[in-house]
């Protein structure tokens, strides 16, 4: 009688430990994050390469580019306990920002742009996007797994 | 446009960004920072002759420059989730002690009771 009184007595302070830990609500690493980012930025580069040609010309690429952008920004708005990689995404993908979405949006503006520009913009894209999936490959899944199994709610 | 001003703000920004916080982050991220400060010389020579040289227009310099800003702000939302992760799992480490001694804690009492009924 007496063990099961510490069995629930133990049970309820573990989960109040566990209801009231900010860290159980850390990021986990998510693998459609960071595989589509890992494609976001191979495709964004291809993109910005053709920067030299004019705008309209390859309006349609420009716009298949976008809605994939679309998606992924609206899917990190709507993963639990995302707030970083959101506001990470909301950057790069914001025009008024001088990453991809500022990229695009000034192409769109000035018709064509020159080689050298392209080449150094592409390594500020290029930084910008590492950060985040290196930002992806930091959160470990382990901790909380292990945790989850402990608990039995795996 | 002098780029030793402009190292100076980047590396300004980077710092109030993290506030007090610089002197407390671990010798890793310390590294991260001053990583970055060196890339952004790098790249604000390099930008500065591809100007000079008229490679580049003095707006396309701006917009490099503003990209670069950007990228602090950047750098400073990575640093803060890298040590919301580490703070995550040093705490779960901790949760994960309470609950194997919990345990611990009742298999003994339950051993003791089955010797007393033994």
């Amino acid at each position: 009688m007496k063990t099961r009184f510490y069995a629930v007595y133990l049970g309820a302070l573990t989960l109040l430990l566990v209801s009231s830990c900010g860290s159980l609500r850390a990021p986990v690493f998510d693998q459609y994050s960071y595989q589509k980012g890992t494609e976001l930025k191979v495709d964004a580069l291809n993109l910005m390469d053709k920067a030299t040609m004019s705008y309209d010309s390859e309006k349609t690429a420009i716009d298949t580019f976008q809605a994939e952008l679309d998606k992924m920004l609206e899917y990190q708005k709507n993963r639990e306990n995302n707030t970083i990689s959101y506001a990470m995404w909301k950057m790069i993908t914001n025009p008024d920002k001088n990453f991809i979405g500022g990229f695009l949006k000034r192409w769109k503006e000035k018709g064509t742009l020159i080689g050298p520009f392209i080449t150094e913009a592409k390594g500020q894209v290029s930084d910008a996007l590492d950060l985040i999936l290196q930002y992806e490959g930091k959160k470990d899944p382990v901790a909380e797994n292990k945790l989850k199994a402990i608990l039995g709610i795996q | 446009m002098d780029f030793k001003d402009l190292l100076k703000e980047l590396k300004g920004n980077l710092l109030s960004l993290m506030g007090s916080k610089f002197d407390d982050l671990k010798d890793e991220s310390k590294k991260d920072v001053q990583d970055f400060l060196k890339a952004s010389k790098a790249k604000l020579e390099r930008w500065t002759t591809l100007l000079a040289e008229g490679n580049i227009t003095l707006d396309d310099y701006k917009w490099l420059v503003e990209s670069q800003k950007d990228l602090v702000v950047l750098q400073g939302l990575y640093a803060a989730g890298v040590s919301k992760i580490k703070l995550g799992h040093l705490k779960n480490s901790i949760l994960d002690t309470v609950i194997n001694t919990a345990i611990g804690f009742v298999k003994d009492k339950e051993d003791g009771n089955n010797e007393a009924n033994a």
